[in-house]
């Protein structure tokens, strides 16, 4: 069979390939946890115990290598493989809780982390010096490797800003704040709603911008996405920052307040059009040119919300769904699909039944996510101890035309 | 891919939803007929209709929607040549993988194309699908399907067993998604096919752990990382709306009523005993007068729950009307021991004016699909200052 030669077009990407100057990101630590940093040009990079780096070492890496703290400076590491452990016969038995197993004391760590000693050194003493070691199961003494090297090593691997990974980070870091969307949830709002580039979408998303982050990843800068906010000025989505877009690709998105969101109100602004003998310095006039270009795109946003047509509608708002339903899905196109999230199964039951009742909402259904993680080593494959109890709801409905053609 | 137009033209693949259960897909050809047991329809009707419209049947009974197709609405209306995958995977999947706008990805087997059909979506006409399956008809069928749906120049489809044969590609594609038997089989080709200058990731999808782990440690001997499972469900809920829920004051109330004319019946009977002893063919009356006290002792209290269930199938008009007279009948029942018996069937219900939303999971659902072997291919470690360097210095191979 002949190799398949497609015509490739030049690839589009929603961030750059490598570290950049100015990029906010992840860091995963021995501990498991990850912590977002700036990686800013000539300046250095504090990871607490770990200690410091100079940023420059990271720009123009790739994302998702391993690499050690050594003296400031950056050891690339090989990435971690799944490490045999060849079983024994060893068991507890011999075992007993509350002994005393461990003669190093914590000042000869303290003295021992001081004179630079690296972690591995620190952790082949202590299991030197450890009465039982030789008792342990191999998995048991795997597990205690690992715990020891959580506390001293100073690894840090960078995570690739994929919108899963941004989505497991704020999850773990402050599920409140996304609205427990934990990303089995986002991923299949994203695929209900049919996000694709060239779409043009609706958004309300009060779940600190990880809705905005994924419609916009998934758009690739190509179509069009207006989201009505509760605020004033244009809202701020801290999750975008984590996903290090380029412009091209922030550029699709508009947003409106829900004041300016109604078609019968007439925003208040300060006069733009001042006669040309009023304008007294140059000062004035830039200020005055910004105004009439924010008042310009206010208007020219509002006339295409208005001219309606959008191919979905995403919600994930604290706001009283049914309103933003009514609001909203009148500048849905026909077919177009809507998607409600919420935390609580509850808001979204109402829902359903206010939507059922209603023939412009199509086969509306309500699902809940599900998801579990597991530990895959070498005969040590279960699920984990751990996890998240929720994901969050979803709702989905089509919206059809209510008049009735009849033939 | 499918039509973005507001109206349906001629040729256009569309859905015709009939139920929930029944979703349906339909090449508009006019000049043809669709007949089902929703009506009867001509293709033709269907031009220059938007998309979402509701259609009435020609014979005036039964109607159907026409939507326009989506990747999830195509799973559940494709015809089914293997076991396919659903939403709750397929996002997952599209997710991990990091597939979206420009990407080039690599699926093995096309199966039912359900997958495929989500990734082109995703990708859009910048990206890149080579899809591969062994089996010659069901390539075949997928190949004039794709051509069908315009996304012939998104997917590549080659009659292929990868892995025998591989991908026939070098570095060049950002993700793999194996759905074989044998995926292990698969790896170090799907290696060969991934490019280097970043970092790629594969899935492959096995419905059995014992597959899981054989992939799992060709994945490490390939020099995969970050090798990782998870398995995902959707769990639908039914909605259903109860009256608000009754209060056990109420129960308690009834059952003190019940004791009450229990009460007034046994000094009844002591009454009669006496008066049958003063009357000795009194014996019938009494018996009669008996089975009456039976009947109306059981009913207010036998009949509770289902008064109570009577009056949830009541409207909402009804309800309203309902409501305030409630209380009025509660104090009377107490100042008037007497009223008890005709009226504690109606005072019973505390009238459930207001109803809930409730919701549960369906009480089948899909338990398993199958498990989401992931893992990551970085690129290779950059050859100069580390090769003195010994990597055994890293704590993690002490």
């Amino acid at each position: 069979m002949s190799a398949p030669s497609p015509v490739i077009v030049p690839q589009f990407s929603t961030r750059t390939l490598t570290i950049q100057s100015g990029n906010t990101i992840l860091l995963r630590l021995p501990n498991g946890e990850a912590k977002a940093v700036k990686t800013e040009k000539n300046s250095t990079v504090s990871l607490g115990r770990l200690g410091v780096f100079y940023a420059n070492e990271l720009i123009g890496e790739p994302f998702g290598r391993t690499y050690d703290i050594v003296d400031k400076k950056l050891k690339l590491l090989p990435p971690r493989t799944l490490a045999e452990v060849e079983d024994t016969d060893a068991t507890n038995e011999l075992i007993n809780d509350g002994e005393f197993v461990q003669p190093l004391t914590l000042e000869e760590i303290q003295t021992l982390k001081q004179s630079g000693a690296h972690a591995s050194e620190i952790i082949k003493m202590q299991i030197e010096q450890h009465a039982n070691y030789s008792l342990k199961t191999e998995y048991s003494k795997e597990k205690y490797k690992k715990r020891k090297e959580a506390k001293y090593s100073k690894i840090f691997t960078t995570i690739d800003p994929t919108l899963f990974n941004v989505c497991e980070h704020w999850f773990r870091k402050d599920q409140t704040r996304i609205r427990d969307i934990r990303i089995d949830a986002l991923s299949q709002i994203l695929n209900m709603a049919n996000i694709r580039p060239g779409g043009r979408y609706l958004a309300v998303d009060d779940a600190s911008g990880l809705i905005v982050s994924g419609i916009l990843e998934r758009m690739g800068g190509d179509g069009r996405l207006l989201t009505i906010c509760n605020t004033d000025s244009p809202p701020a989505y801290p999750v975008t920052v984590n996903m290090n877009f380029t412009n091209e690709t922030v550029a699709v998105l508009s947003s409106l307040n829900w004041a300016t969101a109604e078609p019968g109100h007439t925003p208040l602004v300060a006069p733009v059009d001042v006669p040309a003998d009023q304008i007294k310095s140059d000062r004035q006039k830039t200020r005055l040119n910004k105004r009439k270009a924010a008042l310009d795109l206010l208007n020219t946003t509002r006339e295409e919300l208005f001219a309606g047509e959008f191919d979905a509608l995403i919600v994930a708002s604290d706001y009283e769904p049914f309103s933003i339903l009514e609001k909203l899905v009148p500048y849905l196109t026909g077919s177009a699909s809507i998607v409600v999230q919420s935390p609580y199964a509850q808001i979204l039951s109402d829902l359903h039944a206010k939507l059922r009742a209603l023939p412009e909402y199509l086969g509306p259904s309500l699902t809940e996510v599900w998801l579990r993680r597991y530990q895959v080593l070498p005969g040590r494959t279960h699920p984990t101890m751990n996890t998240s109890g929720t994901g969050s709801f979803i709702l989905h409905a089509i919206k059809v035309y209510t008049f009735f053609v009849w033939l | 891919m499918w039509s973005t137009a507001r109206l349906i033209a001629a040729g256009d693949t569309v859905i015709l939803w009939l139920t929930r259960e029944l979703v349906q897909h339909l090449v508009v050809t006019p000049g043809k007929d669709f007949n089902s047991k929703f009506g009867h329809y001509r293709h033709s009707d269907l031009v220059g209709l938007p998309y979402g419209s509701k259609l009435g049947s020609r014979t005036g009974r039964g109607f159907i929607h026409i939507l326009r197709p989506t990747p999830e609405l195509w799973t559940m209306a494709l015809p089914h040549r293997t076991q396919i995958l659903y939403i709750a995977d397929i996002s997952l999947v599209v997710s991990y993988l990091d597939i979206r706008r420009g990407s080039r990805v690599i699926e093995a087997g096309t199966g039912s194309g359900s997958f495929s059909h989500s990734v082109a979506r995703s990708i859009g006409p910048s990206g890149h699908l080579w899809s591969y399956e062994f089996h010659e008809a069901r390539a075949k069928k997928a190949r004039e399907e794709f051509a069908q749906h315009g996304m012939s120049d998104i997917v590549t489809l080659t009659h292929q067993n990868v892995c025998k044969d591989g991908f026939n590609l070098t570095d060049a594609a950002d993700s793999v998604f194996l759905d074989l038997p044998a995926p292990w089989d698969a790896v170090e080709h799907a290696k060969q096919a991934l490019r280097k200058d970043r970092p790629t990731r594969i899935c492959c999808f096995s419905p059995c752990m014992e597959q899981v782990l054989r992939t799992v440690s060709a994945l490490n001997d390939a020099g995969f990382s970050d090798i990782t499972m998870y398995e995902t469900l959707v769990r639908s809920h039914d909605v259903g709306q109860v009256p608000v829920l009754q209060s056990i004051t109420e129960v308690a109330d009834k059952l003190k009523k019940g004791e009450e004319v229990r009460e007034i019946k046994r000094l009844r009977q002591i009454a009669g005993g006496q008066r049958s002893h003063q009357n000795p063919h009194g014996e019938k009356r009494k018996r009669d007068e008996d089975s009456e006290m039976n009947e109306q002792e059981d009913a207010p209290v036998g009949e509770a729950e289902d008064s109570g269930s009577g009056k949830r199938l009541k409207t909402d008009d009804d309800m309203g009307t309902w409501t305030p007279s409630r209380d009025v009948d509660v104090s009377r029942n107490l100042d008037d021991p007497s009223t008890h018996i005709l009226r504690a069937g109606a005072s019973i219900p505390a009238a459930p004016t207001a109803k809930i939303s409730v919701s549960k999971a369906t009480s089948e659902v899909r338990g398993h699909t199958s498990y989401l072997t992931f893992a990551t291919l970085l690129p290779p470690m950059p050859p100069a200052p580390l090769e003195d360097d010994a990597p055994s210095q890293g704590p993690q191979s002490t």
